[in-house]
């Protein structure tokens, strides 16, 4: 369980956060939520699509590491085998939060910052330190939060990028069947897409829009990702392959 | 040249004629004509509704039907949940229908929407003969009795408007489903709205309706009249003279007394089956929508008085919510006679919903019968008033089967009654039987209703709605005679079906969440489309 407390120079002075990538580390995860802002960079590593969350039937984009359950293929021995690791995963233990100011500031105006105390990589010795020996943020700290503010800018973003999806009747259900080496098959169930012939169909005005928000080139780089559903299997098959 | 049919005109604004009118104008694009190039020629549907008579707004349960119904009329299904006060039907639990001296307080059983296990292929009635004593037929079949008994919905958030895990119809508010029907019938599909009263028809020379004169709008002209003008029946009752056919002589329900009834407690469970208690001439009806419940007592004035009629009503409201709610409930009179026209479909004008008939609402068959009706009409159009006598002839046949077989099934629940008393009594007397019917029950103590028993493709209740009945009524089907040679093979595949549906039944009760959570959720983020 996690046990979030307030993030403050007095009381984590001497707190450090363990930065390896390990399954230990909670790493071990088959996908992660992302944001257009971070298109770019995840598409280049991994498949990038849209699914549901179970608890709200909301749309969100995520990036996806495995075939099934807790299966990370790009995690190894030697940590994570990628250039770029997504936000929402390096994010953690902090957490960014909202409550009243102390001079009457709305919640929602008021983020604070919080760190999950019972998190594997929070200790006393090892890793990266939050603050310097003068109390002030350590630049690991800075990037941290600098973080934390654009998840909260994605799911944000996320939220108007997927209406205007739905909106356009751009989104379509797909199932991914996958034949491994070992003659097995993998199904990869619940996930969604950019429908092509939709977007194809787009008027101007309508593209011009999306265009415009940004959105144009995030729809063309979740299908480009597609790609990188290559080097899912590339590396499931290379993980059979040794385990033979 | 014939001339073309482009002008449907709808008499009545009441769900029947707001289900009609979307039906219709989900099929044929309003404006549109292939055959003339002149746009005042084009297709026009156009519902005249009275500003002074308010609709009965009862039929507060759909079939699974009306999923597709709604779908097609291209309502968003997150919009129909927020706007009726809908919740999810899932099929009907009749409690105390058997005679409580013989299972006491398990004188229950469930009509779910889904059929049983592998129906298409596996008949599990026979093999469930030899487990009868271990577990209910519902519950050993498929999962929904199960399911819907812990309160819970037929799917998830997260799965999009209208599919389902298990497959389900509405209960709603009938007032408000009208008015969620008539805005988008106005706004989205083109129907014309007018609010007159009829003062009078015009009849053409051939005998057909030339328009109806209303006082504020004028006289209305239609190629073809859809009365849907409630049990008036204004055009073809009153002013064509078809003839009602009672079936009071096979099922005696004539009078209801409904009432509302609030929650406890706002989040409190909703149920997913119409609950329908037996009672001493009668039956009450139990509907949970997500903002109240309605609660009504049917029951037959020959065998009942309305004092005795309404204290039973009383109790029950009292025992399951309160002698507060008991108290303060307001009780609606509604009487009618059961039956329905000689035929429905007369010169240019066809009756639908409570204009056509009207049989007690047992297994909730007022609105289907609308879809289906509707759903006809709308598929068949005639061309042109040639053939429009054919398509009348057809629609009547059909319509008249239909009505046949809903009384033969809704007749089945009360002759396999051991209820004591003189109404059940009567009900169980040979000359109050069809002959339909008791052919069939004959033929079902030596086989189960299977595939065969149905004689169209489009049979209102397929065979799996009377193993349900039968079988939840403790009916005794005797074994084959002659020893079967695929008999081993089946019984093993039986076997598994059985073994399977416990194992879905369990993941099903693990993964969904209660109706009441589910309709929450709907409430803050809708359901998906896809």
């Amino acid at each position: 369980m996690s046990n979030y407390v307030i993030l403050t120079k007095t009381a984590h002075r001497d707190t450090k956060v363990i930065l390896d990538r390990s399954e230990a580390y909670g790493d071990k995860v088959k996908i992660a939520l992302t944001f257009p802002q971070e298109f770019r960079n995840v598409q280049a590593c991994y498949p990038i699509f849209f699914i549901k969350d179970g608890d709200t039937g909301q749309f969100y984009p995520a990036a996806i590491f495995g075939f099934e359950d807790n299966e990370n293929l790009f995690l190894t021995d030697q940590g994570w085998d990628a250039t770029y690791i997504p936000m929402m995963i390096r994010r953690h233990p902090f957490l960014i939060g909202f409550q009243p100011g102390p001079n009457g500031e709305k919640a929602e105006d008021n983020p604070v910052v919080s760190i999950d105390m019972d998190n594997p990589r929070v200790n006393g010795e090892k890793g990266e330190a939050l603050f310097t020996e003068e109390g002030n943020q350590t630049p690991y700290l800075e990037g941290s939060i600098a973080g934390l503010e654009a998840i909260h800018a994605g799911h944000e973003q996320n939220k108007v990028f997927i209406e205007a999806l739905l909106a356009n009747d751009l989104l379509e259900p797909f199932t991914l069947e996958i034949t491994l080496n070992d003659g097995s098959n993998n199904q990869l169930l619940g996930f969604y897409t950019i429908n092509e012939e939709k977007l194809r169909d787009l008027d101007g005005d309508t593209l011009s829009r999306l265009s415009k928000a940004g959105y144009l080139q995030a729809i063309y780089m979740q299908i480009a990702s597609f790609a990188r559903v290559r080097t899912l299997i590339d590396k499931k098959n290379a993980l059979l392959l040794q385990s033979q | 040249m014939e001339k073309n049919i482009h002008r449907v005109v709808i008499l009545g604004g009441g769900s029947a004629g707001w289900l009609t009118a979307g039906i219709i104008a989900a099929e044929h694009a309003v404006g549109s004509n292939s055959g003339s190039s002149d746009p005042s020629d084009g297709f026009q549907l156009i519902l005249v509704e009275s500003p002074d008579i308010s609709t009965i707004g009862v039929g507060e349960g759909t079939w699974p039907s009306m999923r597709s119904t709604l779908q097609k009329m291209g309502i968003s299904e997150t919009e129909f949940f927020r706007e009726c006060s809908a919740s999810f039907k899932q099929g009907t639990l009749f409690k105390n229908w058997l005679g409580s001296d013989k299972q006491g307080s398990h004188d229950s059983y469930i009509h779910p929407f889904t059929v049983p296990q592998s129906y298409a292929d596996t008949n599990l009635a026979p093999h469930w003969q030899l487990i009868r004593d271990q577990v209910n037929f519902a519950d050993a079949v498929c999962p929904q009795s199960a399911l819907a008994e812990g309160y819970q919905a037929p799917k998830k958030i997260s799965t999009p408007e209208y599919a389902f895990q298990l497959n389900y119809g509405y209960h709603l508010d009938a007032g408000k489903f009208a008015e969620l029907l008539r805005a988008h019938c106005v706004d989205k599909l083109g129907v014309i709205h007018i609010k007159a009263n009829v003062e009078g028809i015009n009849s053409a020379a051939n005998g057909d309706i030339a328009s109806i004169v209303t006082d504020r709008a004028g006289t209305v002209e239609g190629d073809l009249f859809v009365d849907c003008s409630g049990s008036r029946s204004l055009l073809l009752g009153e002013h064509y003279q078809v003839p009602m056919r009672s079936k009071r002589q096979y099922l005696f329900n004539n009078t209801a007394l409904a009432a509302q009834v609030p929650y406890g407690a706002p989040e409190d469970p909703i149920q997913s089956f119409t609950l329908s208690t037996a009672q001493s001439a009668g039956w009450i009806w139990d509907i949970g929508l997500p903002s109240r419940r309605g609660i009504g007592h049917v029951y037959s004035d020959a065998h009942n008085t309305e004092d005795r009629a309404r204290e039973e009503l009383m109790a029950y409201i009292e025992a399951s919510a309160g002698k507060q709610a008991a108290d303060q409930a307001m009780v609606r009179k509604i009487q009618f006679e059961p039956g329905h026209r000689a035929e429905f479909w007369h010169k240019n004008c066809v009756a639908i919903g409570m204009s056509a008939g009207f049989i007690e609402p047992l297994e909730a068959s007022a609105l289907v019968l609308v879809e289906l009706s509707a759903a006809m009409i709308a598929e068949q159009l005639p061309a042109n008033r040639k053939t429009m006598d054919l398509v009348a002839k057809r629609f009547n046949d059909k319509f008249l089967y239909r009505w046949d077989r809903i009384i033969d099934f809704l007749k089945l629940h009360y002759i396999l009654s051991q209820r004591e008393g003189q109404y059940w009594q009567d009900h169980r007397d040979p000359a109050s039987i069809p002959d339909h019917l008791a052919e069939q029950v004959a033929l079902w103590r030596h086989q189960s209703p299977w595939h065969r028993d149905s004689a169209h493709v489009d049979e209102l209740f397929p065979s799996a709605s009377f193993q349900y009945v039968l079988y939840g009524m403790g009916f005794e089907t005797k074994g084959s005679t002659t020893a079967r040679r695929s008999e081993q093979q089946a019984y093993q595949r039986a076997g598994s079906l059985f073994q399977e549906n416990a194992k879905r039944t369990q993941q099903l009760q693990a993964s969904l969440p209660t109706n009441r959570e589910l309709i929450n959720k709907i409430y803050s983020y809708g359901m998906q489309k896809i």
